[in-house]
């Protein structure tokens, strides 16, 4: 009986490891050939589809954040006379925190689903197989062009979300509940540093954008390719994804910040 | 002047985990005919396709194609082998981003080596043969299901292949659509000088146009000849299939106990009850 | 013509990434567009440093001229040894300058305030500054405090 349980935890663990492994091998596979001239076509198209098309949400979510920081900060720091402190709290937390992590939870959610619904399809529809009897590599027509433009694409987005967030807690602390606008931007200037607080954001970004648009990838690609199959790997991108977010951010946060 | 076998099939054994689907089969094609491979669900058709196309490796045999095995080809090897082939996958398979234009263009364009004026014109001459010249600007997803298998079938002759695989082409269609692909399937056969391997299992439709019938059965072949010669044929398995038979050499029954043992009514309880006490008194009398 | 669409909307997409990129470390953590200026170095020893980390602003009647860039203790007089650079445009430094440990309002920060002397001789690369007021800090006052009530 116990040893039936250690092996099918033995085998649970293989399978994941095998999983990783082949991951890893789409992913090298894929990236191995330089895009030629119509690579870039390419890649501007998908960087339309998983970034043009997510601006949207960022924005609305980064204004609400930023918003919602401003004024529970507000409320916070009056307690301890210290409101002018409002800048650089919804400045730090957003941009070593909230930007990377709520911006790649999103782009999972949209992106990354849309991504494997779509490379779900192509292999269902047989078009995968079809692009290989005509010669063509499937990993480095389509998987490479959407893996670079997700790479390229969370990060901007972050940013994006970090000057919003910013202006939408000026908004609040600032216009609304009567905070300084030089003490909100001069306490925040003294306290975010581009090189540890600012950069240490994107290289978050950089590491989630790259786990959740491999992770929606393989998903697709490896999918069961039947109506059902596609559900299940779109769920699977999401909630890997999602995990695999908030945990690398704990890593990521006690590297940079924490100093362990 | 005997046909040369164009593809071959070598002592193939195929097996998926715990199931055997191909055990020492061994057919060969003829250049030049309509072959119809066919056979009950679940008998390996499309698979067989896969192993013709170099998608699937075999267990144990070999695959040729031309003359070489598939499963030692180099990619490149590979990539030019499949450029002499076609192939019309069972769902259509067109890509849903590019025109009925650009999805037939695809071979041409990836092979690069014809002007683009030639290609538009090969282009056109294709989806004229198919038809469908008139909707070269529509979207996949415009299409109805009988134009979107024309227009993959284009697709798939566009490079002039000297072999088109045909994957369940009938798989759906009303007769209408059936019928025109019927007369494609085989005066494109004629007038390409191709060869044509078409996998179904609507035995009416291929036998139709079929020069040459292979039918499969548990993982081997269970007869090889004309439609004709396939017809008439005596073997139990062979007739069951080509004359659609509902019971046969195929059950109809899953294997299951007597039925009388399974029922739960009372009526059913009595009934056994009465079969065995006059079971017991033959015996004991 | 949706082509041209795609193409406009991804290359705005890529410069607002820029533009927001130049915006946060320029509004937000207010980095500065440093020229080729350069700068030198300056030291000055204090009792207590009390918090003052690296990367504190170095200010001149409140205007910032330099960056900490190292805090250590000096092994010959055991006091805390502030390593500053100083922007090389002040060069106005006399060598009798104050250096002082300042608390930025309440909960801010620590900097490090110069205020110039009336010597003629300039600080230049490598100095120390010898007149130096190290932080407050608070027990330390409250000691002093509650010693001065004593005594009265």
């Amino acid at each position: 009986m116990l040893l039936d349980s250690l092996r099918r935890l033995g085998e649970m663990v293989l399978g994941r490891l095998l999983a990783i492994g082949a991951a890893l091998l789409m992913l090298l596979q894929s990236l191995q050939v330089l895009p030629g001239p119509k690579g870039w076509q390419r890649l501007t198209q998908q960087l339309y589809v998983v970034g043009v098309q997510s601006v949207l949400i960022i924005l609305v979510s980064a204004a609400f954040i930023g918003m919602v920081l401003g004024l529970q900060g507000y409320t916070l720091l009056k307690d301890y006379a210290s409101e002018q402190a409002v800048g650089q709290m919804v400045a730090l937390t957003l941009v070593r925190e909230l930007a990377p992590v709520v911006a790649a939870l999103l782009f999972a959610g949209r992106a990354g689903s849309a991504l494997t619904a779509e490379l779900g399809l192509m292999k269902t529809t047989e078009q995968l197989a079809s692009l290989e009897m005509f010669g063509v590599d499937p990993l480095h027509r389509i998987v490479a062009p959407r893996f670079i433009a997700g790479v390229i694409a969370l990060p901007i987005l972050v940013v994006i979300f970090d000057l919003v967030g910013v202006y939408g807690g000026h908004l609040v602390a600032v216009d609304w509940l009567g905070v300084h606008s030089g003490a909100y931007w001069g306490n925040m200037q003294a306290a975010v540093s581009f090189s540890d607080d600012v950069l240490n954001g994107l290289i978050k970004a950089l590491v989630f954008a790259v786990l959740v648009t491999w992770t929606a990838l393989y998903q697709g690609y490896m999918c069961v390719p039947t109506s059902q199959g596609i559900s299940e790997a779109t769920t699977r991108t999401v909630v890997y994804s999602s995990l695999m977010i908030l945990g690398f951010d704990f890593i990521l946060t006690a590297l940079m910040f924490g100093g362990l | 002047m005997p046909k040369a076998n164009l593809v071959e099939v070598k002592e193939l054994y195929l097996s998926r985990g715990d199931r055997v689907i191909f055990d020492g089969l061994s057919i060969n094609v003829k250049q030049g005919l309509v072959t119809a491979i066919m056979g009950p669900s679940g008998c390996g058709k499309t698979t067989l396709l896969r192993l013709m196309g170099g998608q699937l490796q075999p267990t144990r045999g070999q695959v040729l194609a031309f003359g070489q095995d598939l499963a030692c080809l180099s990619r490149d090897s590979l990539t030019q082998l499949r450029s002499r082939m076609g192939v019309l996958f069972q769902s259509g398979a067109l890509f849903t981003d590019l025109t009925v234009f650009e999805n037939v263009a695809f071979g041409l364009r990836e092979h690069g080596r014809l002007s683009e004026q030639e290609l538009h014109d090969e282009v056109l001459l294709k989806l004229e043969a198919v038809g469908l010249r008139g909707a070269r600007h529509l979207m996949p997803a415009e299409l109805s299901g009988g134009m979107a298998r024309r227009v993959a079938l284009a697709r798939a002759i566009a490079m002039g292949p000297e072999l088109v695989l045909y994957d369940e082409p009938f798989a759906g269609q009303d007769p209408i659509a059936m019928a025109v692909l019927q007369r494609l399937i085989r005066s494109l056969n004629d007038q390409l000088q191709h060869t044509s391997i078409l996998v179904s299992h609507d035995v009416a439709e291929a036998c139709a146009i079929a020069d040459e019938v292979i039918l499969l059965g548990r993982g081997n072949l269970l007869a090889q000849g004309s439609p004709s010669a396939l017809l008439n044929s005596t073997d139990p398995m062979v007739r069951q299939f080509m004359h659609g038979q509902a019971d046969g050499a195929i059950p109809f029954h899953y294997p299951a106990p007597d039925l009388i043992n399974e029922l739960q009514t009372a009526a059913a309880r009595a009934d056994r009850q009465a079969a065995r006490a006059t079971r017991t008194g033959e015996v004991s009398s | 013509m949706a082509k041209r669409w795609l193409e406009i909307s991804v290359g705005t997409l890529l410069v607002a990434g820029v533009v927001a990129l130049l915006a946060l470390a320029l509004q937000v953590s207010g980095s500065h567009l440093n020229g080729a200026d350069g700068h030198y170095r300056l030291s000055a020893l204090f009792d207590n440093t009390a918090g003052l980390s690296t990367k504190a602003r170095v200010t001149l009647s409140g205007v910032t001229v330099g960056e900490v860039i190292a805090v250590s203790i000096d092994s010959q007089t055991l006091m805390a040894k502030v390593d500053m650079h100083i922007d090389s445009q002040v060069d106005y430094l006399t060598s009798d300058t104050n250096a002082s440990i300042l608390t930025a309002g309440l909960l801010g920060e620590k900097y490090v305030g110069l205020s110039v002397g009336a010597e003629e001789e300039m600080l230049v690369d490598g100095d120390v500054i010898e007149d130096t007021q190290s932080a407050l800090v608070l027990e330390e006052l409250i000691g002093q405090v509650l010693l001065d009530l004593g005594k009265n």
